[in-house]
């Protein structure tokens, strides 16, 4: 069984200069962790600019997985790379913002054109 | 003038006491112990029988009691169902989430707000930003005579909650009296937009989505905002 979750990785596409995650399943913390560090990896890999995350298919975000997502973006912002996070559910918002977890300098957009066409102009804009 | 017991009769007599108490224990109430002799055992019958009239007596009485108490009881049960699907009602009545332009929604709030009632409105909110892919929300509260701590506390995370979906979230017509209010509870509303009217947030919420050029109406036209100036 934890073979089976170490192996099962998110997978991440680049796409020009933009990372592309889209979070299928339910996270545990393990993958949580493992996920933040592939990111930043991959940032570094690629030199990408921008980070998509699409939270849409995930019903429940807990302070750990919340607090990760909200760290890896000043992370990534550190090594010049912008965090756009997409398709957050009603009931996920309000879990968070119940949790205290406002995540402040994140920036969200509602679907993924949406966040596609901030991203562009974030990077646009830090040019 | 009172007899003798005869020993003979008496255990008859007895015995017929017993199969009288056993009868009425059983919940036969029409029974009565029967004797054509008078001695010292038939002020016992006579008792016997007083105590059975009055147990017959108070039964009938708390029979109908119970029967008067199950009936308001019941009439009780149906008109709390009534107010609870009269406020079920009021509730889904009172926020209701309206789109008004392309990439606008507006929320108008009237009457008092409570806990429960912010959490419905900030419910039906999001699930309408994300049912309708609008970015802009205005939260009207010109209907709303106060506000208190917990109430306040509920807009900030309305804001922050429609942040976190990726929506913008202006809240318009603070009265006087909730400026007040909210200045000298010490709650910081400076990361929220507020503007004075409803019309100042829409004219804001179009401005920001170009449909406003020069004080014209732009239709069709929804891009988002341009930040090369």
């Amino acid at each position: 069984m934890n073979i089976d979750f170490q192996e099962r990785k998110i997978p991440i596409i680049k796409i020009r200069d933009f990372l592309i995650v889209s979070i299928q399943v339910d996270m545990h913390d393990k993958m949580a962790v493992q996920l933040q560090s592939q990111i930043l990896h991959e940032i570094e890999r690629t030199g990408a600019k921008g980070v998509l995350i699409d939270i849409s298919v995930l019903e429940m975000v807990d302070s750990f997985i919340g607090r990760m997502l909200s760290g890896m973006a000043s992370m990534a912002s550190i090594m010049d790379a912008a965090v756009v996070i997409v398709g957050m559910q009603p009931a996920v918002a309000i879990t968070l913002v119940e949790l205290g977890l406002e995540m402040p300098g994140i920036n969200t957009a509602l679907n993924m054109e949406r966040g596609m066409e901030l991203l562009e102009k974030m990077v646009k804009d830090s040019l | 003038m009172e007899e003798q017991i005869k020993f003979e009769n008496a255990a008859k007599r007895i015995e017929h006491i017993e199969d009288v108490l056993s009868s009425v224990a059983a919940g036969d109430l029409e029974v009565r112990v029967e004797s054509d002799i008078e001695d010292d055992l038939t002020g016992i019958e006579e008792a016997i029988n007083i105590l059975i009239d009055d147990l017959t007596y108070e039964l009938k009485q708390s029979k109908k009691i119970k029967e008067e108490l199950e009936e308001k009881l019941k009439k009780i049960q149906e008109q709390q169902k009534t107010i609870l699907q009269q406020q079920e009602d009021l509730l889904e009545l009172s926020s209701p989430v309206t789109k008004v332009w392309d990439n606008i929604l507006i929320l108008p709030v009237i009457g008092t707000l409570d806990s429960q009632r912010t959490q419905i409105m900030m419910e039906n909110l999001l699930q309408k930003i994300v049912e309708t892919g609008c970015t802009n929300a205005i939260l009207d509260i010109t209907g709303v005579p106060t506000v208190d701590t917990q109430v306040a506390n509920h807009l900030l995370k309305t804001v922050t909650a429609a942040r976190l979906l990726g929506a913008d979230c202006i809240i318009s017509g603070i009265s006087p009296a909730i400026a007040q209010t909210i200045v000298h509870l010490g709650i910081d509303l400076s990361a929220i937009r507020t503007k004075a009217t409803l019309q100042d947030a829409m004219l804001f919420a179009m401005k920001k989505n170009n449909q406003l050029v020069n004080g014209k109406i732009q239709v069709n036209k929804i891009e988002p905002e341009e930040t090369d100036k």
